[in-house]
């Protein structure tokens, strides 16, 4: 059985990834920042989707306002996550920055790949093969954060 | 924005709003200042089901049994009312579900 790449822990998720697997998701992270600092592949629409559909003057209003500290909140999230080194307890906010730095990224190369005309697009037989096993194995990832991040989270008491 | 004084009938109401109770609050809004505002998620090929309802229950607290029901109306119907409210808590929880990824609108509640 594989060991689990996180697992809930006292205090938030632990995180173990190999150092092999950091490596990689180190090389990955950097050039996800350097895109979403470029802005410039249209790949990245999924990322920040229009709030106001109904009203492209109210659309553009809410872009100028929460563009920049989307971008930089995507940023610090990012770094939050190097920081950690794939090792450690993650608190909230590391967890919260994991999950959503890994979805980011799998937003990004679902859209790259197609999955939003096919949703069986990143399947074996698609030509860009490095990009559909990251896709996969971000997602392996993601299931495994949410599981152990989800033990954390308690209903609300009933209010009495 | 402001409901003109008047005796005749004002504008109909949110259904629901008859059937709650009324609580007295000093910052009530005056009725028809603020028609509220709906918080709606799409359905997106990309985003895992698992990761949907977490969110729900991160970002709103929500019991995971209705999370789940709020992840599947999206997943089946396409789209799901997630929350509602004034214009600013809309458009902060719209910022908080494109945090997420989630690819959520925001709607006056006609």
């Amino acid at each position: 059985m594989t060991r689990p790449r996180f697992s809930p822990a006292d205090g938030g998720v632990a995180a173990e990834l190999t150092g092999e697997e950091w490596q990689a998701l180190a090389a990955a992270l950097d050039q996800f920042r350097e895109l979403l600092m470029m802005d410039s592949d249209p790949n990245l629409v999924r990322l920040e989707p229009p709030a106001r559909p109904d009203d492209p003057k109210a659309e553009q209003k809410y872009r100028e306002m929460v563009s920049d500290r989307l971008l930089q909140h995507r940023l610090e999230a990012i770094e939050l996550v190097e920081a950690g080194q794939g090792h450690g307890l993650l608190d909230d906010e590391a967890t919260a920055a994991w999950m959503q730095t890994l979805n980011g990224m799998r937003l990004y190369l679902g859209e790259r790949l197609g999955v939003g005309d096919d949703p069986d697009a990143a399947g074996e037989d698609h030509p860009d093969r490095p990009a559909v096993m990251l896709y996969q194995w971000i997602g392996w990832l993601l299931e495994q954060l949410i599981g152990a991040a989800s033990e954390s989270l308690d209903d609300p008491p009933d209010r009495t | 924005m402001s409901a003109p004084a008047t005796s005749t009938a004002p504008a109909t109401p949110p259904v629901a709003a008859s059937t709650l109770p009324v609580i007295e609050r000093s910052d009530s809004p005056v009725a028809g200042m603020d028609p509220g505002w709906l918080v709606i998620v799409w359905d997106d090929p990309v985003n895992l089901m698992s990761y949907v309802t977490f969110v729900f229950r991160k970002l709103f607290g929500y019991p995971k049994e209705k999370a789940h029901r709020l992840m599947m109306q999206v997943h089946t119907e396409g789209r799901a009312v997630v929350s509602s409210g004034p214009k600013e808590k809309a458009e902060m929880d719209v910022f908080r579900l494109h945090e997420h990824g989630l690819w959520a609108t925001m709607e006056p509640d006609r």
